[in-house]
């Protein structure tokens, strides 16, 4: 492996970003995050196109997902990423703040592959993140290239 | 003379009691004119409500109909018993008449016998000879009972005297030859007894011709009378038809009238649901956000300058983080809150006593370090939702652990009670802090608090969302208790399953 693969980080709050991110920080996997700001972005990234026209193609090691974002909503995107087959073996984490049923019920029935809420207490939410990071992006085996 | 219609009748009617009046009102009892009884009435009626209107409307109605059959009944079985009574007249007089004929054959037979002395002209006199016993069988079968009976006995002695005078004109003629009956020969023998007889089978024939008449006359009378009442009882039951349809037809359009008010309300009660679920999903997500930023730059912020910041300032930010997280959880409660009352009720059988020690066991952080005495009682099976109920003995037993915590020996007692049918009564009991029964109706409100939050942790929603969840298996809530004397905590269920 040459490169490091990312970790896409689906936001549209950037102070929640930014938070997320400074968990990451202090397990040093921030510099592996990408963080995209609404559903768009998030499909863009995956295809290689609009802005990120240029970038090396492959698929993130995981990609974390809020569930209400503006533009293509979170449930949009997971749809998008399980009905395609190469993107499909994509980890989708759904991070979000809702503990909904419904909201679990549809994330689960679409494919996803852990859905975790978010704390409001900051120590909770940094513990939440960076075992997350740290299992998603360093632990887990992600799915062989091409599969 | 009587007429036969004032006999008994013969029919099973004769049993009944005697026709009472139709239509006795209750209005009798009353003294006064009968305006003043008829307002007394009306007044009382107007007491009355719906149902006791239309049941004596109903009985009145219905007692007439029954009066009506007995009387109509009563009065056919007069016209039948007239018509039997006219036709057995009728042979009465048909009978007379062959033995008047039959009479004057042997009388007159006889004397041709007396002269000629041929013995062929006493054949007829013979015949009724042999025939006389049936016709007085006959004659007292048909006889009416009373006087008719003293003229047939009467015709059956003079019949008898004629005949015997006939016998004994014959005798001598037969023995002495035709010179000695001579003299009755050609007179003829017993003539007064013939025309007696004569007179009193004409009195017979009148007599039962005046019975006759004035039966048909009672006939007709009695049968316009019937034809009358069964007219009025006809109109009456229409009229039970009419009020019966008009009744149901009434109910119905009313029962109609309120399904469809239902209905609306039902789809107006579905929109505000949809309305609140809505709302409280949005609350869910972005009430929350808020509070993870003021809750984590306020972290970060103690992480970046922490050192260079003065104590005050550290309590602050501290200050800072604790009121989000408090408003956090005030807020996690509030949606499960409006969860439970909106959430779908899963229907299954649940074992409180496995229920407990899941709790307890759940609750085993909390009591880290406690010296709890705890009493479990044997508690029931119930039905009801096994999530929403533990939720229930999660905040029942959480409070009695917190109140419990500044007690040297603290004691909970959980056990269950059957006072009533149909129902168990569960209590949670602890020697805790307790509280003052006059603030007892606070206690199951949302946000409702009995002590500060420096003495006790909580956001005042535990006992609501008991009381929520405990009204929706058809149960109840109470406590009793008295301050620094403990609190007991009861709820009742249901024992068999109840919709919500």
């Amino acid at each position: 492996m040459t490169t490091v693969k990312p970790i896409l980080l689906a936001e549209d709050n950037p102070r929640d970003a930014e938070l997320a991110l400074a968990a990451m920080e202090e397990h040093h996997i921030a510099d592996k995050v990408i963080v995209c700001h609404d559903g768009a972005e998030v499909l863009d990234y995956l295809y290689c196109r609009g802005t990120f026209k240029n970038r090396e193609c492959g698929n993130p090691v995981v990609v974390f997902l809020d569930l209400k974002m503006p533009k293509v909503d979170g449930i949009e995107v997971l749809r998008t990423i399980k009905n395609d087959a190469s993107l499909k073996p994509i980890p989708v984490v759904m991070l979000t703040s809702s503990r909904e049923e419904r909201d679990l019920a549809q994330s689960y029935a679409l494919g996803a592959n852990a859905y975790v809420v978010k704390p409001v207490e900051f120590q909770q939410f940094i513990s939440a993140v960076k075992e997350l990071g740290v299992f998603w992006g360093v632990i887990n085996e992600p799915p062989p290239e091409g599969s | 003379m009587e007429s036969a219609t004032q006999d008994p009748p013969t029919t099973s009617s004769s049993a009944a009691p005697p026709v009472p009046e139709p239509i006795p009102p209750p209005a009798h009892s009353w003294p006064g004119t009968l305006r003043e009884r008829t307002e007394r009435f009306v007044s009382w009626v107007s007491l009355w409500s719906i149902e006791q209107r239309v049941l004596a409307g109903f009985g009145l109605v219905f007692l007439s109909i029954i009066v009506i059959s007995i009387v109509s009944y009563r009065n056919t079985a007069v016209v039948v018993k007239n018509s039997r009574l006219d036709t057995s007249s009728h042979e009465l007089v048909q009978l007379l008449g062959s033995i008047e004929e039959a009479l004057i054959a042997a009388e007159s037979g006889h004397r041709r016998y007396l002269v000629t002395g041929d013995e062929s002209y006493l054949k007829a006199y013979r015949g009724l000879m042999e025939q006389m016993p049936e016709f007085s069988r006959y004659l007292q079968a048909l006889a009416s009972p009373s006087e008719q009976q003293q003229r047939i006995t009467q015709l059956e002695q003079l019949i008898q005297q004629q005949l015997d005078i006939e016998t004994d004109a014959i005798n001598r003629r037969a023995m002495h030859g035709a010179e000695a009956v001579r003299h009755l020969a050609l007179p003829g023998v017993a003539k007064r007894e013939l025309d007696d007889i004569h007179r009193l089978i004409a009195d017979l024939e009148s007599s039962e011709q005046q019975s006759t008449r004035t039966r048909v006359l009672q006939s007709a009378g009695t049968t316009r009378g019937t034809i009358a009442l069964l007219a009025l009882g006809a109109v009456l039951q229409l009229v039970l038809l009419g009020s019966v349809y008009f009744l149901i037809h009434h109910d119905i359009t009313s029962r109609r009238r309120v399904a469809a008010e239902l209905r609306r309300q039902g789809e107006l009660l579905q929109a505000a649901n949809k309305e609140l679920e809505a709302f409280s999903y949005s609350v869910s997500h972005d009430l929350r956000a808020p509070l993870r930023h003021i809750d984590g730059y306020a972290a970060l912020l103690s992480k970046t300058a922490g050192e260079s910041l003065n104590e005050k300032a550290r309590r602050y930010l501290e200050t800072i983080s604790d009121s989000a997280k408090q408003m956090g959880q005030l807020i996690d409660d509030l949606l499960v809150f409006s969860r439970m009352g909106r959430q779908e009720m899963l229907h299954s059988t649940v074992n409180l006593n496995q229920l407990i020690r899941t709790v307890i066991h759940d609750l085993r952080l909390d009591l880290q370090g406690s010296s709890i005495s705890w009493t479990i009682g044997s508690l029931p099976d119930v039905p009801g939702d096994p999530a929403m109920l533990r939720q229930v003995f999660m905040n029942l037993l959480s409070n009695a652990v917190k109140f419990t915590a500044t007690r040297p020996k603290p004691l909970i007692e959980i056990g269950a009670t059957r006072d009533t049918p149909g129902e168990v009564t569960v209590f949670v009991r602890d020697n805790g802090v307790g509280f003052d029964m006059q603030y007892v109706n606070k206690l199951f409100g949302v946000f409702q608090r009995l002590h500060r939050n420096d003495e006790f942790e909580g956001t005042g929603i535990g006992l609501a969302n008991v009381r929520r969840i405990i009204h929706r298996h058809g149960g109840r809530t109470w406590a009793d208790g008295a301050i620094d004397q403990g609190a007991t905590f009861y709820l009742s269920l249901p024992l068999k399953r109840t919709s919500s």
